[in-house]
């Protein structure tokens, strides 16, 4: 049953919306599965009648009962929500698969939705607790993929998910996938963040409206970015089940799974480095992304405009920051002329090439005009 | 019979002249005293005169204390009114008390002894050319540093009578243990601090120019050890400043053993009130901004500090003073002060550790609020710590504490001679059009200035404040204009650099 032309709001079927009704109402048992690994996925995966007997328990009898008693109004409620189920055409065509939910409430029109996934989609993710090089990478990545045409996709946590819409929102169109229902408030710190990725892009959820942020919503949504996307780049991942939950559904679903180095000594990229070892693409820029989606065209180390013009002595300075001497007591250490070293850090700094990151360290980061 | 007699009550700073009058009649024995004093000024009053071997007359005794509606705090009237009381009962003649000013407590059996606030009364004696004053010897060294005041020591009440009579004062007490010899002995030194040149460095130019520094740098690394050294490096304060600081100090301890000569240096625990810092939490109680007057206000753990409390120094940071307004009175102190401020990078300290930083991101976008904001904005310099440094024992230090001083002094000479007649002496207190005048910036200057406002590293005020730390380490160089070098330093060091929130790799 598709849904009519016009009533875009409410264009989902019966039997996708009651899916999505049951996994809302197992919201509890889901919580207590969802730290193991995988096996959310996996439950997920069940068609509706094991799903209920695999996690109702006691509530079992009476939630057939409400099951076989459910009607769609009971998820109509909220008007600019449109409901799009696994059987309309503006159904992303790649979450066609395992474990993918029935229904995607949008806080868009199906159109645009359909225009959003139509490109090429990249998965950003990667830790929530990301470091400022993980943050920078995250941000340039972004903003490099959506300047050529792809939509950047990722969850709406802090992090790198965070850094990643940030950046394809400055140049492009982002695609959020968010933990509860459309209209609950996300968190204050990224409410701005989520209008300016709804602008141009999309935000979907598999919640019904006004259904609560719930701990099973994080793990889930890892599941949808992955499947959405045709290439998923782990950013920055530390080696833990949770924080390279995007990349292990995304190589379980056959898709292409990229990796960005860190330092091999930072904890903060050890999860990256585990996947590059087990034959994740190297992933150094949004140049590398795009060689997976449409080929290798040309040799692409390409010119930076600002940092191959610069003096010697700005260029040592970048590098031994980037060595990881990111603090002014490291850098002048034995110096002789420690004010020069200073100016030097501040002409950096103005160029763009250098950040202040936390407690006040030097962090290098990519100019601005130095995009894809 | 009516006997008259003059002191001082203190009032916030001011000393607030009253006149004790005392009237002995025929009647019932009694004694009434109007006008706001201390109760307990009767008693002592009152054993003091039978233990010196006068008598306490038996009649019917009221003494008034004039401004009648001030209520006066504190127990220097006790003098006074005992004088009055003899010169009233016909003891003494009443004529003796003209042309005196009482000030001091009295113990029980008649010992005179020392009260707060001297230097601010003699001051005001002198200024209203009220006589001699009389006061107890552990005070004469503050009273007499006022010129051209007669200051007369007595010991006790019949030591006060002698002296009232134009008899021998005592000898002064040589107090040992004021305020001065406290100071002047356990001075840390500079040289002391190892591994850590960077923040060195940006301690001068703070203490060369006045700018309010802010220390950060991981647990350990020594941020309060480098904030007590400044006391070292500042110049010895100039005679018209201890006289300031000796008031000041004066009405909080009852001696300071003569003129203060070190520079105040006040570190008060995070959990202080608004009213501990600023003043006006009794009627005559001072704050530490106050108290911090010509010298260096210390706040370690800035993260720790009541948000009010921080937003209440903004008038005294601005000013350098601060009005108190309470109900029936209002009082202004003094209080230009340098502020040294000390915190983590982050709330468990190991911001851009990895391996040890343990804050996520709510954590660390809290501690980053706490910190901006309307206090960060008057922080020009940020003296940055590292942790690696802080196992450094084999360097050498950098510069010892009498270098520094040599440095520091010779750049504030370059400032006062510059900003000679503008009415500040430092490079921090210069205001906007004492900048456009003072600091001239070359073309190249211009063009960092400009790219950094397009970066959006620096607003405004921020502009500012790196204008006015170029200008102090311009003048550390001896540089008669504001180099490029200069203003890049400047710019590394600027106040609000150490605020990046996220983890580092």
């Amino acid at each position: 049953m598709n849904g009519e032309p016009g009533a875009a709001a409410h264009s989902a079927c019966a039997q996708c919306l009651r899916r999505s009704w049951l996994v809302a109402q197992l919201s509890g048992p889901l919580d207590c599965n969802c730290r193991a690994d995988g096996r959310l996925v996996d439950l997920l995966a069940l068609p509706d009648e094991q799903l209920i007997e695999a996690l109702a328990g006691r509530r079992r009898i009476e939630l057939r009962q409400r099951y076989a008693r459910f009607t769609p109004e009971q998820l109509r409620g909220v008007d600019g929500i449109a409901q799009v189920c696994m059987h309309d055409p503006g159904y992303p065509p790649a979450l066609h698969g395992s474990g993918a939910p029935a229904t995607l409430f949008a806080s868009c029109d199906p159109q645009r939705l359909s225009r959003v996934t139509a490109r090429p989609v990249v998965a950003l993710v990667g830790t929530a607790r990301a470091t400022d090089y993980g943050a920078e990478m995250a941000r340039a990545l972004g903003r490099g993929l959506a300047a050529s045409g792809v939509t950047v996709a990722g969850e709406l946590v802090g992090g790198i998910a965070q850094a990643a819409h940030e950046g394809a929102s400055e140049t492009g169109t982002s695609l959020a996938v968010l933990a509860g229902g459309m209209d609950v408030a996300p968190p204050a710190a990224r409410r701005s963040l989520l209008g300016r990725i709804e602008r141009d892009g999309a935000a979907v959820s598999e919640s019904p409206s006004t259904t609560p942020r719930r701990q099973w919503n994080a793990a889930a949504a890892a599941r949808i970015v992955a499947g959405l996307a045709e290439v998923t780049v782990a950013v920055e991942a530390e080696d833990s089940a949770r924080e390279l939950a995007g990349a292990t559904v995304a190589r379980a679903l056959g898709r292409t799974v990229g990796a960005v180095p860190g330092r091999v000594t930072s904890r903060a990229s050890r999860g990256c480095h585990a996947l590059l070892r087990d034959g994740a693409v190297l992933i150094r820029g949004a140049g590398d992304v795009l060689d997976l989606l449409y080929g290798v065209e040309r040799a692409h180390e390409q010119p930076h405009a600002v940092r191959d013009r610069l003096e010697p002595r700005l260029r040592s300075v970048l590098e031994r920051v980037g060595a990881g001497l990111d603090t002014p007591q490291k850098l002048t250490a034995g110096a002789a002329r420690p004010a020069e070293l200073l100016q030097a850090l501040s002409e950096l700094e103005l160029l763009g090439l250098l950040a202040r990151g936390a407690g006040g360290r030097y962090v290098p980061c990519d100019a601005i005009d130095a995009r894809v | 019979m009516l006997a008259r007699a003059h002191t001082f009550t203190i009032e916030g700073l001011q000393p607030r002249h009253v006149t004790v009058e005392v009237d002995v009649r025929a009647g019932l024995p009694a004694f009434t005293i109007v006008g706001l004093a201390d109760a307990a000024v009767r008693e002592r009053v009152r054993s003091a005169i039978l233990n010196c071997g006068y008598e306490f007359p038996g009649r019917r005794i009221t003494a008034s204390l004039a401004p009648g509606d001030v209520p006066k705090a504190g127990v220097a009237l006790d003098l006074a009114l005992a004088c009055a009381v003899l010169a009233g009962g016909g003891q003494i003649p009443r004529s003796l008390l003209d042309g005196h000013v009482l000030f001091g407590e009295l113990a029980l059996d008649g010992e005179l002894r020392p009260c707060r606030g001297t230097l601010a009364v003699a001051e005001a004696t002198r200024r209203d050319r009220l006589g001699k004053l009389v006061v107890a010897g552990a005070c004469a060294r503050e009273a007499e540093l006022v010129d051209g005041l007669d200051v007369a020591i007595a010991d006790s009440l019949s030591s006060a009578v002698r002296v009232l009579g134009g008899g021998e004062q005592d000898v002064a007490r040589v107090e040992t243990g004021g305020v001065a010899k406290r100071c002047a002995a356990a001075a840390p030194d500079l040289h002391e601090v190892r591994g850590q040149d960077h923040a060195v460095r940006a301690l001068v130019i703070a203490a060369a120019g006045g700018h309010n520094c802010l220390l950060s740098g991981p647990p350990g690394t020594g941020k309060t050890m480098l904030a007590q050294r400044i006391v070292s490096i500042l110049p010895p304060l100039s005679r018209a400043e201890a006289i300031e600081v000796t008031r000041i100090r004066g009405i909080v301890e009852t001696t300071t053993g003569g003129l203060v000569s070190e520079r105040p240096w006040r570190a008060p625990h995070h959990s202080i009130t608004t009213a501990g810092l600023i003043g006006g939490a009794r009627r005559d109680s001072i704050g530490e901004v106050a108290l911090a007057h010509n010298g260096v206000l210390f706040l370690d753990e800035l993260s720790e500090f009541a948000r009010p409390v921080l937003e209440a120094l903004r008038q005294p940071l601005e000013d350098g003073r601060v009005a108190i307004a309470r109900a029936g009175h209002s009082t202004i102190y003094p209080s230009r002060f340098m502020l040294l401020a000390a915190t983590n990078p982050c709330p468990c300290g190991y911001a851009g550790v990895v391996e040890r930083c343990r804050c996520g991101e709510a954590e660390l976008a809290r501690h980053r609020r706490r910190l901006s904001g309307p206090l960060l904005d008057r922080i020009d310099l940020l003296a940055q710590l590292d942790l690696d440094g802080a196992h450094d024992r084999t360097t050498p230090a950098p510069i010892s504490s009498s270098q520094a001083r040599e440095l520091v002094a010779g750049a504030r000479e370059r400032q006062v001679a510059r900003l000679r007649g503008a009415g500040v002496s430092l490079n921090a207190h210069m205001d906007a059009g004492l900048l456009r005048h003072h600091v001239s910036l070359d073309e190249r200057g211009e063009q960092m200035l400009r790219a950094a406002g397009e970066r959006g590293l620096l607003s405004a005020r921020g502009r500012d404040r790196v204008l006015r730390v170029a200008r102090t380490i311009a003048d550390l160089n001896g540089s008669h204009s504001v180099r490029p070098r200069d203003l890049g330093s400047a710019l590394a060091l600027r106040g609000d650099g150490g605020l990046g929130g996220k983890r580092a790799a």
